[in-house]
């Protein structure tokens, strides 16, 4: 008890000067999840085509309406509503932000987004009975892999993927926006996670990563953000934890192509309870950033649409630390891009093959899988 | 599409001979469009309360050019535009789709993708092709209190790019125009163009849906004084007592959305600093404009029928252009308001000015 006391006493102490240690690893919340941030809701819809194709749409829901920003810094962007978050445009407040394949065609997905929340009365009123959902999107390249190329998410998507929202623990791997993913060479996908802050802060961050550079060293499987992985990421954790010797079975790893480069995308979405404003949501999203361009490397490509985005649900009260803030939400990301790649699985489907981080690293995953 | 060809070519022989009349005065092209931009077709499709107007760009080989954006307004609803920043890669875009709908109009822009993918063109990439249609949305109020019936969608969207078609361009209540507000009056879709004594052509396409009004407190219309060779025929002062009310402003109620295009080849960083000065066109037919309740969203394309370099300097050549443009958009804003007519619940520039167009044609 008496610890705890001094525990405390020196977090006031270091409130008072307006600095927190970050340090890691970070304590995730319950579900080390974007859900442990009370308001946010997470859906996925999933296609499969049967031969190995798959793509899908992920949906970040905040009903009650979050603070939004964003930051775009991929070369080549495919985006809905991002100029309605710039810190100077009038509407500060989004009711979902959409992630989802199908390159430029996949932004049909927010519209179903749009349809399901009109229906639940869940917008900004404009006046004359018209209630208008605010839901920025983002999307990545993942068409004609082993399928057609229009085998794409239409609006149909983004309507299911918000019908199937909850706030519970949220699937990882080869699901909703990242059920088409590729990183690197090896099979990309969708990743979570979260920390829970001294204060009551709480940050989560939602990512699908499909990446043009890669996550971890090719030779020795390390992650390059590995040091932020908490005890808690499980299968990440368990990789951490392994002395290198025993990983190097690396195999072959496939060469990324340069075609590949201009075909990429990773994209985002950082919440927190904290109560920013929409200049302080934008600065999140920045700092958020950084988290991507640690865990991933080249990040930020000619070719990678890299968006990521912030809601800010604002039930905790009080002056926000922005650096705490952005500091935890750029590791939070890295922690979510290392276990996007964790819980990929392989695509062994005919000629389509594409191997999964643990299946180039089997020692890596193996105590964790069990 | 031939007679297009043959008017560059005879345009670039005027070019390379050195042909200049810089005394002569502007003159509007001949359908005074937009579409008197060579490679630039414009497609509207209008239903009950709302509607969207789609303009398709070609390069000289119908590919797609290279587009600039402003968005000065406070209430953006847009699609695809990050692609516009000058950092980024792609330097190709295929069509630009103005909508009503509000931020629900934005479900346009696939129906002008699934369209222009039919026909084989976008940007290709491993496996197919991705059209680049940026788009900008705003929030239709025409109507009589309640909400509009109808919203565009994707199937709009694929109507509007069918109906594309290059000459004369229908204006006033149609397309993204439908349920357009201007100040205290039915707004609408406006265009306009200018042709250069040294071969520039500039077209706009204005959509105005303003929270502030196109006429003074006279009901004289701000874009009058803009007006080149003819076009102001007919117009006279409106001698108003008073001016109708708008309606309230708010965030998303309201956005004056346009397209601006010019024969010269554009880099993406050109066309970005000729959105910019096109701006100030509405700035200067609007007033106020660019309000927080605002979309105003402005796209600028060059065409690439002219190289850059056989006009002169570059920043002179630029400052044509922006300027030439910044009255387009001035033009097509008042061509938009004299266009419109009543609807049961929202009245016209000219039936609120009967003086103002009484020697307008069919008045």
């Amino acid at each position: 008890m008496q610890h705890q006391i001094a525990l405390s006493g020196l977090l006031c102490l270091a409130a008072a000067a307006g600095a927190y240690a970050q340090a890691l690893p970070q304590t995730p919340g319950a579900k080390n999840a974007i859900t442990d941030v009370p308001g946010i809701e997470v859906g996925h819809h999933t296609a499969t085509n049967g031969s190995g194709g798959m793509t899908g749409t992920t949906v970040i829901l905040a009903r009650g309406g979050a603070t939004a920003g964003v930051t775009q810094r991929g070369g080549a962007p495919g985006t809905r509503l991002t100029d309605l978050l710039k810190s100077e445009k009038a509407v500060g407040t989004a009711h979902a932000i959409t992630l989802s394949g199908g390159s430029a065609y996949g932004l049909a997905a927010a519209d179903g987004v749009m349809a399901c929340l009109e229906r639940q009365g869940v917008g900004m009123s404009l006046g004359n009975g018209v209630i208008v959902p605010v839901v920025p999107q983002a999307i990545l390249f993942d068409p004609g892999r082993c399928a057609a190329f229009n085998f794409r998410p239409d609006a149909s998507f983004g309507l299911a993927a918000c019908q199937a929202a909850s706030n519970g623990p949220v699937q990882m791997g080869n699901v909703g926006a990242g059920a088409g993913a590729r990183s690197g060479g090896a099979k990309g996908g969708l990743g979570t996670a979260s920390a829970t802050l001294p204060n009551g802060v709480v940050v989560g961050a939602i990512v699908a990563v499909n990446s043009a550079g890669r996550t971890f060293d090719a030779t020795s499987g390390d992650f390059f953000a590995g040091y932020t992985l908490s005890p808690a990421d499980g299968a990440a954790a368990a990789a951490r934890m392994l002395p290198a010797a025993r990983v190097a079975d690396g195999g072959e790893i496939e060469q990324v192509e340069p075609q590949v480069l201009l075909q990429a995308t990773t994209i985002a979405v950082v919440a927190t309870n904290a109560k920013l404003t929409k200049g302080q949501a934008n600065k999140v999203a920045q700092m958020a950033d950084d988290g991507m361009g640690r865990a991933i490397r080249l990040a930020h490509g000619t070719g990678d649409g890299d968006t990521v985005f912030t809601l800010a649900t604002g039930t905790v009260a009080g002056e926000p630390n922005i650096d705490q803030i952005g500091s935890a939400a750029a590791d939070v990301l890295s922690r979510a891009i290392i276990r996007a790649l964790l819980n990929a699985e392989s695509i062994h489907a005919g000629s389509c093959n594409v191997l999964s981080y643990c299946e180039q690293f089997p020692s890596r995953c193996a105590v964790s899988k069990r | 599409m031939r007679t297009n060809r043959l008017r560059d070519v005879v345009l670039l022989s005027l070019l390379l001979c050195g042909f200049k009349l810089a005394a002569l005065a502007q003159t509007p092209g001949q359908y005074n469009a937009i579409t008197d931009v060579p490679g630039i077709s414009v497609g509207h499709a209008t239903g009950g309360d709302s509607g969207a107007t789609v303009v398709l760009v070609g390069g000289p080989t119908g590919q797609g050019v290279p587009a600039g954006i402003v968005t000065r307004g406070g209430s953006p609803g847009t699609r695809e535009t990050d692609v516009l920043n000058p950092v980024n890669r792609n330097e190709s875009v295929n069509a630009i789709a103005l909508a009503g709908g509000s931020l629900y109009g934005l479900a346009t822009t696939g129906g002008v993708m699934l369209c222009l993918e039919s026909r084989g063109v976008g940007v290709a990439v491993a496996g197919g092709l991705v059209p680049i249609v940026p788009t900008a949305t705003s929030n239709d109020r025409a109507t009589c209190g309640g909400p509009p019936s109808t919203r565009p969608d994707l199937a709009t969207g694929q109507q509007a790019c069918l109906a594309a078609a290059g000459g004369a361009v229908a204006q006033g209540n149609v397309g993204a125009g439908t349920g357009a507000v201007s100040g205290g009056v039915k707004g609408g879709i406006g265009s306009a163009s200018v042709v250069l004594p040294n071969g520039i052509i500039v077209g706009a396409l204005v959509s105005v849906n303003s929270e502030g009004a196109a006429y003074n407190g006279d009901g004289d219309l701000y874009a009058l004084p803009f007006a080149i060779g003819e076009e102001a025929r007919g117009l006279s002062k409106a001698r108003a007592d008073r001016v109708p009310t708008p309606p309230p402003g708010g965030p998303l109620r309201s956005g004056t959305n346009a397209v601006v295009a010019t024969n010269v080849q554009l880099t993406k960083a050109q066309a970005t600093q000729i959105a910019q000065m096109a701006d100030d066109g509405i700035a200067r037919a609007i007033s106020p404009a660019h309000t927080a309740g605002d979309g105003d969203t402005l796209f600028a394309l060059g065409t690439g029928r002219v190289s850059m370099s056989w006009l002169g300097d570059e920043a002179e050549v630029l400052t044509q252009i922006g300027t030439a443009a910044a009255n387009a958009v001035s033009r097509a804003i008042g061509y938009a308001l004299i266009s419109a007519k009543s609807t049961p619940c929202q009245r016209s520039y000219c039936d609120s000015f009967p003086a103002a167009c009484r020697g307008r044609n069919g008045r």
